[in-house]
């Protein structure tokens, strides 16, 4: 009598489409925190390299050499990825062109390609995320309805209703509805908390690609009124 | 450098969120029967009382009594008031008439006071009769004792006044009758100057007849006195002693009524004293029940126990068998382990009888 009310002792007597419901929520629920987890751990990290590259890109460091530092082969990620591909447009037209409006213009496309890709790295799950807050609560609903369904139609076949007979039917059906939210609510606040954060990362990789826009913008001027001389 | 572990792989994250549900599962778990433990079972073993009866209906009519009694006090005292009042207004008309009139107004006179007594006394008696019937009967025995001696005193006073006037009557007309053969005599020896000496002896005689009158009926008079004080005293004692049997009687009434009331009272108190005596031994069998398995629904065995003087089990028997042997035995196995109520020397001793004797109705309540 008195463990037939216990959590694990519900879930183990509640009917197929409840256990399956059930399942998929534990499932939800659990791969939701491992994106939590990765997301936060790679937020935290981006935002330590970020951090760590403006503060040697603002050293004065020769931007020839900074871009020299990493092997060509090596992936790069965030501002980092941004300045490479962008100096290495930059090299490569330099040879080709004259042209200081192609240079910047091909440059500016190329370091847009590496921001979004940055964008599509930094927000990878984060769309599971939102789809597990906003769906898990209607999966368990539709599990505690399918129970108290299942639960009104036993008890149309007892002879009397007392509140003995209803009750557990009525908490394994209920169950699934904790467990959306269980799912739900946790996936919620670290949608928002997540997404806020990689705003701010790509904002500030933008900020940046457009200051080393100006550096190369200002350094082909010179060249220019160098060769125009 | 940093750089060479930028990649964030998926084996952590996954440990660490597999950990943290496992946690959840194993703290919901671990909890949740604890909980299920804590709420107390409802009450399955049912006590009944073998021999205590309610008081609550002794208590009204104590109560209705006593009202009764009230009422029919208050209009006994007016009654006596007025009686009282009847017997003075009474006594001050005799005493005038006593001081006016002759035996002839005696007579009706101590008929008119004998009619109030009796009326008095009738309605005492009535009274009497309503409440205590043996306090009347004795009082109003008393009463018919006093009044024959009464009666038989006055009718002894009578007869021995009538004699005393009867004699007087003859003597003094014995005397004229001499008197007036002397004067014949004393006529026919002197004649000459035998009238001034007869009128001188006439007025002499006469004077001394109007004195012998005169003494008499101040002695009536004095008679007469005394009896009316002798009169209005038996009157008195005889209301008193109504009044008294009257009082005797409410009293006995009153006490009564009094202790009846102090009955109830005590009945109330062990009443409630003995509720929570059953609420204790139920409690304490209701732990140390333990139920045994497969028991049949509607199972319900009744197990008389008997306790000694201080609460230790005499005997617990079977009264009423659920039909499943087992369950019986658990039942009386959990009065033998609840046993003794030492509590049942904590209810007034009057009670304790009452209560060495119980029945136990053991059901295990619908558990599925």
């Amino acid at each position: 009598m008195n463990d037939s009310l216990s959590i694990p002792h519900l879930i183990m007597n509640a009917s197929g489409v409840v256990q399956a419901v059930m399942l998929i929520l534990m499932i939800g629920s659990l791969l939701s925190w491992v994106v939590i987890f990765q997301r936060t751990f790679v937020m935290r990290r981006a935002r330590k390299a970020h951090r760590r590259f403006e503060d040697r890109f603002w050293s004065g460091v020769d931007l020839n050499e900074l871009y020299r530092e990493t092997p060509a082969e090596q992936e790069t990620q965030g501002a980092e990825h941004v300045f490479r591909s962008g100096f290495r447009e930059f090299n490569r037209l330099m040879a080709k062109t004259r042209s200081p409006q192609a240079i910047l213009e091909g440059v500016q496309r190329s370091m847009r390609v590496a921001w979004s890709r940055e964008e599509d790295r930094l927000n990878l799950h984060l769309v599971f995320l939102a789809t597990v807050a906003s769906a898990s609560p209607y999966i368990g609903l539709f599990g505690t309805v399918w129970g108290i369904m299942g639960s009104f139609q036993s008890l149309s076949l007892a002879q009397q209703a007392t509140l003995a007979t209803v009750a557990p039917w009525i908490a394994e059906a209920l169950i699934a509805t904790a467990m959306g939210l269980f799912a739900a609510i946790p996936a919620v606040i670290f949608y928002n908390r997540l997404s806020a954060e990689s705003g701010r990362l790509l904002g500030k990789y933008e900020d940046f690609a457009e200051e080393f826009h100006s550096i190369l913008h200002r350094n082909l001027q010179g060249r220019t009124d160098a060769g125009a001389d | 450098m940093a750089r060479q572990d930028r990649r964030v792989g998926y084996g952590l994250p996954l440990l660490l969120a597999i950990g943290l549900h496992l946690a959840i599962l194993v703290a919901s778990v671990l909890r949740f029967p604890d909980e299920e433990v804590a709420p107390p079972s409802t009450s399955i073993v049912q006590a009944t009382l073998v021999s205590t009866e309610t008081t609550t209906d002794q208590a009204q009519r104590a109560e209705e009594a006593r009202a009764r009694a009230d009422a029919r006090q208050a209009e006994e005292e007016e009654e006596a008031a007025r009686a009282e009042q009847e017997a003075a207004r009474q006594a001050e008309e005799v005493e005038e008439e006593a001081a006016r009139q002759a035996e002839a107004e005696a007579e009706a006179q101590r008929q008119a006071e004998a009619e109030a007594r009796e009326a008095a006394r009738r309605e005492a008696e009535e009274e009497a009769a309503r409440r205590a019937a043996k306090a009347e009967e004795q009082a109003r025995e008393r009463e018919a004792q006093a009044e024959r001696r009464r009666q038989a005193e006055a009718e002894a006073e009578r007869i021995r006044q009538a004699e005393a006037e009867a004699e007087r009557k003859r003597e003094a007309e014995a005397e004229a009758e001499r008197q007036r053969q002397a004067e014949a005599e004393a006529e026919r020896q002197r004649q000459a100057d035998a009238e001034a000496e007869r009128k001188r002896e006439a007025e002499r005689k006469r004077e001394a007849e109007a004195e012998a009158e005169r003494k008499r009926q101040a002695e009536a008079e004095a008679e007469r006195k005394r009896q009316a004080e002798a009169e209005a005293e038996r009157k008195r004692q005889a209301e008193e002693a109504a009044r008294r049997a009257a009082e005797a009687a409410s009293q006995g009434l009153d006490r009564a009524i009094e202790g009846e009331s102090d009955n109830v009272a005590n009945a109330r108190q062990a009443t409630e004293a003995a509720n929570s005596f059953i609420t204790l031994v139920r409690r304490a069998v209701e732990q140390a029940w333990v139920i045994p398995p497969n028991v049949p629904a509607g199972a319900a065995a009744q197990v008389t126990v008997r306790l000694g003087p201080s609460g230790e089990l005499f005997a617990a028997s079977i009264g009423q068998s659920s039909g499943d042997g087992a369950f019986d035995r658990s039942a009386i196995q959990a009065v033998e382990a609840a046993a003794p109520f030492a509590e049942l020397r904590q209810l007034p001793t009057a009670v304790q009888r009452d209560y060495r004797q119980f029945n136990l109705r053991f059901r295990p309540g619908d558990i599925r």
